[in-house]
């Protein structure tokens, strides 16, 4: 089964979120990328070398950003931590989510770990996922 | 009766009088604390490189402009949009916007608004009697 085909209704049902959401923007501050209940949000393009993930998590603490690919799954975990030593009194306002945050997606094939990079720039993860090589099919004797 | 207030319970840097831009583009969440020394304010703004930043302090006013690239290709799964960034916030009269400074590390803008010396605590000597 093709893995594009799959994905295709949520991405319909953010599209409409994402137009509700802009429809709005002039009423309140817009933080809206956690209205999706997930953070970090994150975006999936394919070409014919693989697929490339990229990830909002801007202020990631780059130690604890981390990638993992096992079969179909790519899992991307990010921590985001607080100023040090101010004290919850000395704030004004607190729109920035901070904690840490993990995001598992089944991405309908297989990739290669080791045809894998990953690059953070600009707040932006950007996972560059290759395609294993295929294996044979095999053939299988029917026994009588 | 003996009314007590804390210096800096109304914030000046923010609250009231805030504009946004008109559709398209995003108002970046923000934190701000204070200090004895100054109004420090934190924006998310992924994808924002330093060269498409503004950062403007008038007398009165604080304006955060910022600009992307679009990636060419468009996702074939979508949760996040890329857009250009705008907020503004009043500034009141005992902050120092002259003396403000910016930097700009892993998409998010700190922005830092000394107070005026009048405003800054002193330290009152209590005479023993």
């Amino acid at each position: 089964m093709n893995g594009r085909a799959t994905l295709q209704p949520w991405q319909e049902i953010r599209r409409m979120q994402r137009e509700v959401e802009r429809l709005f923007s002039g009423l309140a501050p817009a933080w809206r990328w956690p209205l999706t209940g997930e953070y970090p949000p994150i975006n999936l393009t394919r070409d014919e070398n693989g697929l490339t993930l990229s990830a909002l998590c801007p202020g990631a603490n780059r130690e604890t950003l981390d990638v993992t690919v096992l079969e179909n799954a790519v899992t991307v975990r990010c921590e985001r931590k607080p100023e040090e030593n101010v004290p919850e009194a000395a704030y004004h306002r607190r729109e920035r989510p901070v904690g840490t945050f993990a995001r598992s997606l089944n991405l309908g094939e297989r990739f290669d770990p080791e045809r894998t990079e990953a690059v953070y720039q600009n707040g932006i993860l950007r996972v560059q996922l290759g395609r294993g090589s295929e294996p044979a099919p095999k053939k299988i004797a029917i026994q009588s | 009766m003996t009314t007590l207030t804390r210096t800096g319970t109304t914030m000046p840097a923010t609250r009231r009088d805030e504009r946004y831009a008109p559709a398209h583009t995003l108002a970046p969440p923000v934190d701000v604390y204070e200090t004895d020394e100054m109004y420090v304010l934190l924006a998310d703004m992924p994808g924002v490189q330093p060269d498409g930043l503004d950062v403007i302090a008038e007398r009165d006013s604080l304006t955060i402009r910022g600009r992307v690239e679009r990636p060419a290709a468009e996702p074939d799964y979508q949760e996040f949009e890329l857009s250009d960034y705008y907020r503004a916030f009043t500034l009141s009269e005992d902050l120092e916007s002259d003396k403000v400074t910016a930097v700009l590390r892993d998409g998010v803008l700190r922005v830092e608004i000394p107070k005026s010396p009048r405003v800054k605590p002193k330290k009152i000597a209590v005479r023993t009697e």
